[in-house]
């Protein structure tokens, strides 16, 4: 039989592939952040949603008008945008601007992502450098921190962060009486469950570490990086004299090393460079906490470490039958 | 119990299901046959025949002076009617000799030869004359397969019946069939190579054949030691190398082969055409092949002679709906899709399968998000995104450096990349820029 109309594709094999695209990878991320959005909504009001969709909508509508205007396929279906307006929420102020939100993620997806050729050519990671560029122009909106709505002592409306209080001279029995705590391991409690001063999404550490579990299990993230930037500023901090627990728990280190050391794009590929990766973000954020002005450094030590990345994966692992080459003499 | 298996590797829809409990079936003697006069890797075979002669199923009607190289026999006995190019499997139109039958069932075999008695070099003539070659789809010429430098000493013999690409059965169906002539060729290709131990190697879901193998060892070992081995199921478990060293633990050194450390392996349809060749005096011109696919409708286990063409076998042995848009000579993971259906069955044809639309989708290729899931799938260990990153770039001495040539072109990570970014395609590609450019660097003394 000879069938003249038959049309065949021809392709290169494999000809198969897997169902498991961008968008169900996005969307699996975008699941594994719903936790700690709902432990900001508990702990900080329902602006904490509001803060989030302007986030979220302006990074969609952002990629989807840049891509129009410039006449290429859009690729809002893949998700990452909104990823990236969700991660971007999750470490502003819920006191921020809906404006502020906006601008910050339109300028992470524009500049920071599509400028380089869209998702898979940036460099660095676009909810960061949207952080870090808000955090420049309007650093009084990014450093007026609401206390939880669940604290004991709540008189004020405007609070500091732990990491705020220490960077002011203060103590961990500053950051106990502030956080209305008993003691020391009541504070770490409270701090683990997320009952704190700081960003959306950043305060509890259970919702978070709930979030990256699934993911872990999912087998989307690695947990080479997270571990070792989490190890590192344990250790660092504990060689500047601090509580390491506090530090691993204050601030955004949790969110910094699970959903943002673990971007694919803008982190290592290979095994060294990956823990090479952690260490180098976690000593950063240390440094830049004990050194610097700013009493947080985790957005600058991820983005900092992005930059080294092409020179991480240069350690690439040993390929299958690799034999040393022996020395030749005599 | 946790089998023993490689590093990487990939688990794809098996899809065995609707061929692996359909018996091998003989497809009705053709009228007429195409057979590329070059079938194996290695020199360019030249006709022995003219049109217009009779030839006889046996006859060998393809050869060359030269090694590597294959001979070729005609697979039916009727009239030579012309020799020029036709499409062949691996898409490279060769010249083809095209027997018209006579209907008569005259047959050319050799005398049968006892590989047990006859000295090495007679036996690997005679696995040279009846042009056996790796059937399992590289159609590497056994006889140098089976040659080793004298410097490299084989202990070892695997009999893959790993068969891990998807859809295909007909190596399972083979060993469930015909255990026996199985077991006698791997006899054979041991005794030739002097290896001392030898395996039966499959994956875990075709256990079942393992008794039936077992059964056959008492009486066909020839004094060899013979064991079976289960691997775990998982793509490319057959793959020559992680094979190899799932079942030894040695590892085939980068741009090295299997003789480099003692092991050989040889596919469960070339240990059946081994014995046919020396007992039955029987060249390589019929084999086993799987048809299956969404627009096959009659998915089946299938025995022709080389040369096959499987548009004469639409619609009196194969059935396939209207919405077929891609045929792929072997399996879906290193199969290679073909134009037409004027295609024959060659020697290394180990299944035809008929894919629908919606099963050849193509996609958009995206920036590669550096998920790192191909590094995982990579059996070889390599890191595909960064080779694809090199290449991108034009960097073929970059993607030398990190190991494209160690690419085994298994797919793997081409099947496991959310960007859908043809990786395989472009390693091969790759290698074909590469040594290019090392053969220019040659011409210009460099």
């Amino acid at each position: 039989m000879e069938n003249k109309t038959m049309k065949l594709v021809l392709s290169g094999a494999p000809h198969f592939v897997t169902g498991n695209d961008i968008q169900k990878t996005m969307g699996m991320v975008i699941i594994a952040l719903l936790p700690a959005l709902a432990g900001g909504v508990y702990f900080f009001g329902p602006r904490a949603l509001l803060v989030t969709a302007a986030s979220v909508v302006s990074a969609v509508a952002a990629e989807f008008l840049f891509r129009k205007a410039l006449r290429r396929e859009t690729h809002v279906t893949d998700l990452s945008a909104v990823v990236t307006g969700m991660l971007l929420a999750l470490i502003l102020p819920v006191s921020s601007p809906l404006w502020m939100a906006a601008v910050g993620s339109a300028f992470a997806i524009v500049v920071a992502k599509e400028l380089f050729g869209g998702l898979g050519g940036n460099f660095a990671n676009p909810a960061l450098v949207g952080r870090a560029v808000l955090l420049m122009s309007w650093p009084a909106f990014m450093t007026r921190w609401s206390p939880s709505l669940h604290a004991a002592a709540v008189d004020a409306t405007t609070t500091a962060t732990p990491l705020g209080i220490l960077k002011l001279g203060g103590t961990i029995t500053d950051v106990i009486k502030s956080v209305g705590a008993s003691g020391k391991s009541a504070l770490y409690l409270q701090m683990f469950l997320g009952n704190r001063a700081g960003c959306i999404g950043e305060t509890s550490g259970l919702l978070l570490l709930l979030g990256a579990a699934f993911l872990v299990v999912t087998r989307v993230i690695d947990l080479r990086t997270p571990v070792a930037m989490v190890a590192a500023t344990f250790a660092a901090s504990w060689l500047f004299g601090q509580d390491p627990v506090f530090s691993v728990l204050a601030g955004g280190i949790l969110l910094g090393a699970f959903f943002m050391a673990t971007d694919y794009v803008t982190t290592p590929v290979t095994p060294i460079g990956k823990w090479a990766f952690g260490i180098g973000a976690g000593l950063m954020t240390v440094l830049i906490r004990q050194l610097g002005n700013f009493p947080e450094g985790v957005t600058y030590g991820i983005l900092l470490m992005n930059v080294v990345v092409p020179y991480l994966d240069k350690i690439i692992p040993r390929k299958f039958g690799f034999v040393k080459p022996r020395k030749v003499n005599a | 119990m946790s089998l023993k298996t490689f590093r990487g590797g990939i688990h794809p829809p098996e899809n065995k299901e609707p061929t692996r409990d359909l018996p091998i079936e003989h497809v009705p003697a053709p009228t007429s046959v195409v057979i590329h006069l070059t079938q194996a890797i290695g020199a360019q075979n030249q006709p022995l025949v003219k049109v217009g002669d009779r030839v006889v199923k046996g006859q060998m009607i393809g050869d060359v002076q030269a090694c590597p190289a294959a001979a070729v026999h005609a697979s039916i006995t009727g009239i030579v009617k012309k020799i020029e190019p036709a499409p062949q499997s691996n898409l490279k139109d060769g010249m083809a000799v095209f027997i018209e039958a006579d209907g008569t069932d005259e047959t050319a075999y050799m005398a049968p030869l006892d590989a047990f008695a006859c000295s090495r070099e007679e036996a690997i003539k005679r696995l040279r004359n009846a042009g056996i070659v790796g059937m399992g789809g590289a159609s590497f010429p056994t006889d140098v397969k089976l040659a080793p430098p004298a410097d490299k000493p084989i202990d070892t013999i695997i009999a893959n019946g790993a068969e891990c690409e998807p859809y295909l059965t007909i190596d399972y169906r083979t060993m469930m069939e015909s255990p026996a002539d199985v077991v006698e060729g791997l006899a054979i290709a041991a005794h030739i190579v002097g290896a001392k131990k030898a395996y039966v190697a499959i994956e875990s879901n075709k256990a079942d054949a393992l008794p039936v193998i077992e059964k056959q060892f008492a009486e066909h070992n020839h004094g060899i030691l013979m064991g079976t081995i289960i691997a775990a199921t998982k793509y490319p478990e057959g793959g020559e190398k992680m094979l190899i060293k799932a079942i030894t633990g040695r590892e085939v050194p980068s741009k090295g082969l299997p003789f480099d450390i003692g092991v050989i392996c040889q596919n469960i349809g070339t240990l059946k055409a081994i014995k046919e060749a020396f007992v039955d005096g029987k060249p390589l011109i019929e084999r086993g092949f799987t048809v299956s696919g969404g627009a096959c409708r009659t998915p089946k286990n299938l025995y022709a002679p080389i040369g096959t063409v499987i548009a004469d076998l639409i619609p009196g042995v194969i059935q396939i709906s209207d919405n077929v848009r891609k045929v792929i000579f072997g399996g879906p993971m290193m199969g290679v899709a073909v134009p037409t259906l004027q295609t024959p069955v060659a020697k290394g044809t180990s299944g035809v399968l008929f894919f629908t639309a919606t099963e050849s989708k193509q996609y958009e290729e995206r920036l590669c998000i550096r998920c790192g899931r191909c590094a995982d799938a990579c059996p070889a260990q390599l890191m595909p995104m960064l080779l694809n990153a090199a290449l991108l770039s034009d960097d073929v001495n970059h993607a030398d450096a990190i190991g494209l040539i160690d690419c085994f072109e298994c797919g793997a990570c081409s099947y496991v990349c959310p960007a859908r970014i043809p990786l395989t395609q472009r390693f091969k590609l790759g290698k074909d820029l590469l040594h290019n450019q090392r053969a220019k660097e040659a011409r210009h003394g460099k």
